[in-house]
C-alpha cells in the first residue's frame, strides 16, 4: 500500500510538475505502453481513495489506528451513556478491559503517539476503580515493553471475564452487529479475543452491582489442573482434624486428676467454693473428634505426640475455661486490647509475631536480625550456660540473616521462631537456646512471608516469585509448592484443621491450597489491589482478607463466595487481621494508626445475635464516621472521605503508632504491636 | 512526550564518547530509560510495603535492583541527604551534579565512634478494655483521635509525641482524665490572681487590680473551668470566713462581667457556690455580717438569670424552686429564709413575689414569732420580706377610694401575718399596702 506514492512521484517528477491527478494519469499512460497492465490495474483502484490533492480518503477507518480505536471506543460510550439506567452499570464495567486492550494493541501496533493520546483521553474514567493497574500500565512506552511487562502480559494472554445478565449482553452484542461498520467490528474483535461475558441468569437490576469489580471479574488467572474454579469448587473438609486417639485419651486422664484436685482444695476451703465447671466438660466442647466433614488425621502425618503435648492440651482446655466470651446480648462485650509499642525502632521494624501463650515477642528488623523479648520483662534464660554470662539478657537478637527481614512466625508451642528474609531464606531458631537450627532455602527471590501450622511441625512460606512453599521442620527441601497465582505472594495463613492454606498475593486474589495435593482449590477474586493481610476464622468456616484497596472482605470458604466488603481504614494498608475464639468479632490494625474492631456476620444474611453490638459513644462508630489518614501513601482519591461501614464495632487510635500486628489469644484478649514513629 | 527527556540521554551519551547519537535513537532510549526506573521503582515499592513502611528509602532501591539483576547502587544511603552541587556550563546554564565527597580514610579512621543508638525497647498499655479506650496519656485523647481521624499534616501534635516518647513511668497517676493544654504563661497568671486575690488586707491594691484584670482582660477562656473550680472549691472549704467567700463572689462577678468570655456553658458551675453563699445555714463565724453576703449573692443571682435565664428555661425555675424550698422549711435559720426570701425577689422579680412570697407571708409568721428567735435577726428577715413586696407597688394605680385605716390593716395582718403588716404598715404608703392586699394567686 505503502509503494503507491513512492512508485509515482518520481516518474511523474521527471515530466511535469502537474497536480497529482496528472501525475496518475502520465503513469497509467506509461504503464499501459510498456504493457503492465497488473500494476496498472492495481494503481486504478489504488487511486480511487485519494482526494484531489492526494491524500488519502478515510472510508475505513478499520486501516488505520490511531482513528479506528479512537472512534470504536467513543462509540461504546456513547452507547452505554444513553441506555437505560438498569443497564449502565453492568455495561460500565465492560468499558475497562476494552480500553486496556484498545491501549495495549495501539503500544504494540507501533502507534505510539495516538496510543498515549488515547490514554491520556480517557484514563480518568477508570483511575477511581482501577488505579493500581492503571499506574502499572501508565509506563508503557514501546511495543517491547508491551511484550515485557507481566501485568500487560497478564492481560494480553488471558481474558478479562466481565458478568452481564442475559439480557444486557444480548443488547449489547445486538447493537455491536448493527453498527459493525461504525466500530462495532473493532469492539466486536476485541470482544471476542480478550474478554469472556459471562451471562449471569435473571435481569438487570439497578442496584444490585456497582462500577467497581464484581466478585469473579477480572482476570481470574490460571487454574492449576482443575478448571474453572468458580463453577466447579472441588470439595474441602472444612472441620477440625480429628485428634489422636491415644492422646485424647491421656488429655482426659490428666484433666480428671485436675479436677479431682480442684474439688479437695475446694473442699477444704470449707467456703463451698465451686471451681467453675469441670475441665473434663470444658473438654468434651473442644476435644476435636472425627466429623463428617473432618479431614481424615492420616492425610496430614503429624510426629508422635510427647508429654508436652498433652501438658499443653491440658493448658488449652485451661484456657478455654478462663477466656472471656465475646457475645452479644444487652451488654456487649468488646474485647480487650493492649497495645505493646515498640520505641527507638526508626522504622526498622519490619514485623512482629506474639507468642500463643502471650509470653514472648519477636520482631524483624531491617538490620537482617530477629530480636525476641520477653512480654513479662523476665529474662531469656538459654539452656546453654555460657549464653547466659555475664547477665541474663531481657532480650535477645538473632543473627545469621544477611537481608532484611519480612516474616516472623512463632510455634504453637513457642519452642521454635520461623524468620523469613529478602536473603531467600527461612531460619529456624531455638527458644531454648536462642541460636539458629536450620536455614531452608529452596525459594529464588525475597521470602515475603512465614507461618507455623496450627500444630507446628509444618510450615508454609510466600515468595516474591509467585509460589508459596509448604515446609516440614526435619527437612531442608520444600515438600509442595503451590503455584498459580500471578503475581508476588504477599501473605500466607493456614487454615485451623492445618489441610488447607491461604496466601494473598499482588495478583489482587487469594487462593486456598490443598496441603496434600498441592491444587488450588478455592480462589477468592474481588479485591482491586495486592492482598496484604490474611486470616482464617477459628470455625474454619470464614476467611477475612485486606487489601491495599483497604477494604476487608469476608468470605464463605466452602461455597467460595465474598460474603462483604468492609470499609473504614483510611487509604493505607492494611497489615494484620486476627479472628475472636468465637469467630464472631475480628480485629484489623493498619498503616491508619488504628485498630479498629468488626462484626463478621453483620449484614451478610447469617444470624448474628451472638456478635455485639456497636459500642455507642465510642469514637465514630456510626455509619457517618469520617476516616482519614496523614498520610496517604500512593492514593490519588485523596479528598473522598472513607466512610466506615456500619459493621465496624469500633476504632481505638494509637499516638503516631502503625499497628503492625494484631492477634487474639485464646483468652481471647488482643494483642497488639505497635512502632512508634515520631 | 515522555517525561524523560531526549536530551539527557543525548548529554549521557556525549559524555561516554558518543558524539552523534540520532534523534530517533535517543527518543526511544528515552522512553525505555523512562520504562526501566519505574519498574525499578515498582520492585522498590514491594519492598518499601513489606518493610511496612510509608516511605521509599534507597536501601528498597538496592533490594529492587538485586532482584531485577541489576548491580545495586553504592555509596547512597537515607542517612545523609544527598547534595547537589552546581556548575555551570554557560551563561545562565546550570547544571547539576551529586556532590561525591572525598573521604579521608586517615580521618575516617581516626573519628571517634558514633554514639550507639538506643536499644529498641517497647512499652506496654491497655489501648481498649473491654471496647472501651480508656484515657490514659498513652492513648490519645479524643480531640486528638478526631484530629488522627479527620487527617492534619505532620508535626502539628508535637505534644502528643513528647507524650508518648515520655512512655509510661512516672506521669500516669497525677493527670486528669482529660487533658488540657495549658500555656505557662496562663498558668502563671492563675496562680498570681489567685493568690492576690486571697490577700486580706483590706485595701490591697493587688486584689483590686487582679479582680479588674479579670473583668476586663481577653483571653482567659482557657482559664474559666479552672477559675470555677478555685471558686467553688474555696467556697465549700472556708464556709466560716466571710472574707474569702465575698471575694469568691467578687471573683464571680468578674468574671460575669468580662465582656470577653463565654461563660453560658459554665453557668451550671456557676450558680452552686452562689446559691451557697446565699441560703447557707451557717456563714461566717457567730455575729459576723453574713446578710450583705447574702444581698451580694442575691443580685449576683439575678445578675446570671438576667443574662441567661432566656437561654435555659430550666434553669429560672430550678433556682426558684431551691430558694423556695428554702424559704418554706421552719428548721432552717433565719439567715437562710433571709437569704431565700430576697432571692426569690431577685430571681423572679415581682412576679414571684406576688405568687410565692405573699401567700406564705401568713403562715411565715408563726417563724418570726418563735419565742428563741434573736430580736434582730427577725427584724433582718422582715426588712427583707418588706423590701420584697415593696416590688409589689403600682406607682401608675392612683388611690381614689381610700378604704378606712383600721379596715385596712386589717385585712393586711390577714394576708400577711402581724409582723410584717406593721412593719409595712408603719411606711404608711397606702399603695403598697393596697397592692399587697389585692394580690392574688391567681391574678394576672
Amino acid at each position: 500500500m505503502a509503494t503507491q506514492p513512492g512508485a509515482g512521484a518520481p516518474a511523474g517528477a521527471a515530466h511535469t510538475a502537474g497536480s497529482p491527478q496528472q501525475l496518475n494519469q502520465i503513469v497509467m499512460e506509461y504503464l499501459s505502453k510498456k504493457g503492465y497492465s497488473k500494476t496498472e490495474a492495481m494503481l486504478r483502484v489504488e487511486s480511487a481513495h485519494t482526494d484531489a490533492d492526494g491524500r488519502p480518503i478515510i472510508a475505513k477507518p478499520e486501516e488505520y489506528a490511531d482513528v479506528m480505536y479512537e472512534r470504536a471506543y467513543s462509540h461504546l460510550r456513547r452507547w452505554i451513556d444513553n441506555s437505560l439506567d438498569i443497564y449502565k452499570p453492568d455495561l460500565k464495567r465492560l468499558e475497562y478491559p476494552i480500553f486496556i486492550h484498545f491501549y495495549l494493541t495501539m503500544i504494540s501496533g507501533g502507534h505510539l503517539t495516538p496510543g498515549k493520546t488515547f490514554w491520556k483521553n480517557h484514563v480518568n474514567e477508570h483511575e477511581a476503580t482501577h488505579g493500581y493497574d492503571l499506574e502499572e500500565l501508565s509506563r508503557i512506552n514501546l511495543p517491547v515493553h508491551v511484550e515485557e511487562n507481566k501485568l500487560a502480559k497478564l492481560y494480553r494472554t488471558n481474558k478479562y471475564r466481565v458478568k452481564l445478565p442475559v439480557t444486557t449482553k444480548n443488547l449489547l452484542l445486538h447493537f455491536l452487529e448493527e453498527t459493525a461498520d461504525d466500530g462495532g467490528q473493532t469492539l466486536l474483535s476485541c470482544l471476542n479475543q480478550h474478554i469472556e461475558l459471562i451471562s449471569l441468569p435473571g435481569r438487570a437490576s439497578l442496584f444490585v452491582r456497582g462500577a467497581e469489580l464484581q466478585e469473579g471479574e477480572g482476570i481470574v488467572g490460571h487454574t492449576s489442573g482443575r478448571g474453572d474454579l468458580s463453577e466447579n469448587l472441588p470439595n474441602v473438609k472444612l472441620g477440625m482434624l480429628p485428634m489422636d486417639k491415644e492422646l485424647m485419651k491421656e488429655v482426659e486422664e490428666e484433666l480428671r486428676e485436675e479436677d479431682t484436685k480442684m474439688k479437695d482444695i475446694s473442699r477444704s476451703d470449707e467456703l463451698g467454693v465451686t471451681a467453675g465447671k469441670s475441665l473434663i466438660d470444658e473438654f468434651s466442647k473442644i476435644k476435636r473428634e472425627e466429623g463428617e466433614d473432618s479431614p481424615a488425621r492420616e492425610a496430614i502425618p503429624l510426629p508422635p505426640y510427647t508429654i508436652a503435648d498433652v501438658e499443653d492440651e491440658v493448658r488449652q482446655v485451661k484456657e478455654y475455661r478462663e477466656k472471656v466470651q465475646i457475645k452479644g446480648g444487652p451488654s456487649p462485650a468488646l474485647p480487650s486490647v493492649c497495645m505493646y509499642t515498640f520505641h527507638n525502632t526508626n522504622d526498622g521494624l519490619h514485623c512482629l509475631d506474639f507468642s500463643q501463650d502471650a509470653e514472648l515477642v519477636a520482631g524483624g528488623f531491617a538490620e537482617s536480625y530477629v530480636r525476641v523479648w520477653s512480654l513479662k520483662g523476665t529474662p531469656l534464660e538459654s539452656i546453654i550456660p555460657s549464653e547466659n554470662l555475664p547477665v541474663v539478657p531481657k532480650s535477645r537478637r538473632l543473627i545469621g540473616h544477611s537481608g532484611p527481614i519480612y516474616g516472623v512466625s512463632f510455634s504453637p508451642d513457642r519452642k521454635y521462631l520461623l524468620s523469613s528474609s529478602e536473603d531467600k531464606s527461612t531460619r529456624l531458631w531455638s527458644m531454648d537456646t536462642y541460636t539458629a537450627l536450620v536455614v531452608y532455602k529452596g525459594h529464588d527471590a525475597p521470602v515475603w512471608d512465614v507461618s507455623f501450622g496450627p500444630f507446628g511441625h509444618y510450615f508454609a512460606t510466600a515468595s516474591y516469585e509467585h509460589t508459596a512453599r509448604l515446609w516440614s521442620c526435619d527437612h531442608i527441601y520444600p515438600l509442595r509448592i503451590f503455584a498459580g497465582h500471578l503475581s508476588d505472594v504477599d501473605t500466607v495463613t493456614w487454615h485451623p484443621n492445618s489441610t488447607y492454606l491461604f496466601t494473598g498475593s499482588a495478583d489482587k486474589t487469594a487462593r486456598m491450597w490443598d496441603v496434600n495435593t498441592g491444587n488450588s482449590v478455592r480462589l477468592f477474586s474481588g479485591h482491586s489491589a495486592p492482598v496484604t493481610a490474611i486470616a482464617a476464622s477459628p470455625d474454619g468456616k470464614y476467611l477475612a482478607t485486606a487489601g491495599e484497596d483497604s477494604l476487608i472482605s469476608i468470605w464463605d470458604i466452602a461455597g467460595g463466595k465474598r460474603l462483604k466488603a468492609m470499609r473504614g481504614h483510611g487509604k493505607t494498608s492494611i497489615y494484620s487481621l486476627s479472628f475472636s475464639r468465637e469467630s464472631n468479632v475480628l480485629v484489623s490494625g493498619g498503616a491508619d494508626m488504628t485498630v479498629r474492631c468488626w462484626d463478621v456476620l453483620h449484614g451478610t444474611g447469617l444470624p448474628t445475635q451472638d456478635a455485639p453490638e456497636p459500642m455507642p459513644g465510642m469514637g465514630p462508630v456510626d455509619g457517618t464516621a469520617k476516616v482519614d489518614l496523614p498520610q496517604g501513601g500512593n492514593n490519588k482519591r485523596r479528598g473522598k472521605d472513607v466512610v466506615a461501614t456500619p459493621d465496624q464495632l469500633a476504632v481505638w487510635y494509637t499516638k503516631k503508632a502503625p499497628v503492625y500486628k494484631v492477634q487474639f489469644t485464646r483468652k481471647n484478649m488482643v494483642m497488639a504491636g505497635s512502632a512508634f514513629l515520631p | 512526550m515522555s517525561l524523560w527527556n531526549s536530551d539527557t540521554i543525548k548529554d549521557v551519551a556525549e559524555s561516554v564518547g558518543i558524539s552523534n547519537l540520532h534523534d530517533d535513537v535517543a527518543k526511544n532510549l528515552a522512553m525505555d530509560v523512562e520504562y526501566r526506573i519505574h519498574q525499578v521503582l515498582q520492585e522498590a515499592l514491594k519492598f518499601m510495603r513489606h518493610g511496612k513502611r510509608t516511605v521509599l528509602a534507597t536501601t528498597d532501591i538496592s533490594h529492587a535492583l538485586r532482584v531485577l539483576n541489576v548491580e545495586p547502587l553504592y555509596g547512597y544511603d537515607s542517612l545523609r541527604p544527598l547534595r547537589f552541587g552546581e556548575a555551570s556550563v554557560g551563561p545562565a546554564q546550570p547544571i547539576y551534579y551529586v556532590e561525591d565527597e572525598e573521604v579521608d580514610f586517615e580521618k575516617l579512621i581516626n573519628a571517634p565512634l558514633p554514639k550507639v543508638p538506643r536499644e529498641v525497647t517497647f512499652t506496654a498499655h491497655w489501648l481498649a478494655i473491654e471496647g472501651v479506650q480508656p484515657a490514659i496519656p498513652q492513648n490519645p485523647t479524643p480531640s486528638e483521635a478526631h484530629r488522627l481521624s479527620e487527617g492534619v499534616p505532620k508535626g502539628s501534635n508535637t505534644t502528643t509525641s513528647l507524650a508518648a516518647t515520655t512512655g509510661n513511668s512516672e506521669n500516669v497517676a497525677v493527670k486528669p482524665l482529660v487533658k488540657h493544654i495549658l500555656s505557662k504563661e496562663l498558668q502563671l497568671y492563675y496562680d498570681r490572681v489567685c493568690s492576690a486575690i486571697l490577700d486580706e488586707a483590706p485595701s490591697s491594691s493587688l486584689r483590686s487590680a487582679a479582680l479588674s484584670s479579670l473583668r476586663h482582660d481577653p483571653g482567659l477562656h482557657q482559664l474559666l473551668p479552672y477559675f470555677l473550680q478555685f471558686v467553688s472549691e474555696k467556697v465549700t472549704q472556708k464556709l466560716r470566713d466571710l472574707f474569702v467567700l465575698n471575694t469568691m463572689l467578687e471573683l464571680l462577678h468578674a468574671l460575669l462581667e468580662n465582656e470577653n468570655l463565654f461563660v453560658e456553658p459554665y453557668v451550671a458551675a456557676i450558680v452552686p457556690p452562689i446559691l451557697t453563699c446565699l441560703v447557707g445555714k451557717r456563714l461566717g463565724t457567730e455575729g459576723g455580717n453574713h446578710w450583705d453576703l447574702r444581698d451580694f449573692a442575691a443580685s449576683l443571682i439575678a445578675l446570671v438569670c438576667k443574662r441567661f435565664g432566656g437561654a435555659s428555661h430550666t434553669l429560672l425555675s430550678r433556682l426558684t424552686r431551691a430558694c423556695l424550698k428554702h424559704f418554706l422549711d421552719p428548721a432552717k435559720p433565719l439567715g437562710t429564709h433571709y437569704g431565700a426570701i430576697t432571692g426569690l425577689a431577685a430571681i423572679g422579680g415581682r412576679e414571684s413575689v406576688r405568687v410565692l412570697v405573699v401567700p406564705n407571708l401568713k403562715l411565715y409568721e408563726k417563724v418570726l414569732k418563735k419565742d428563741d428567735q434573736d430580736p434582730e435577726e427577725v427584724r433582718r428577715v422582715v426588712e427583707a420580706i418588706y423590701k420584697a413586696v415593696e416590688t409589689l407597688e403600682d406607682k401608675e394605680v392612683k388611690m381614689e377610694e381610700m378604704e378606712e385605716g383600721e379596715e385596712l390593716r386589717e385585712k393586711l395582718v390577714k394576708k400577711v401575718g402581724e409582723v410584717v403588716a406593721d412593719r409595712v404598715w408603719k411606711t404608711g404608703r397606702m399603695p403598697l399596702v393596697k397592692a399587697i392586699v389585692e394580690s392574688r394567686v391567681g391574678e394576672k
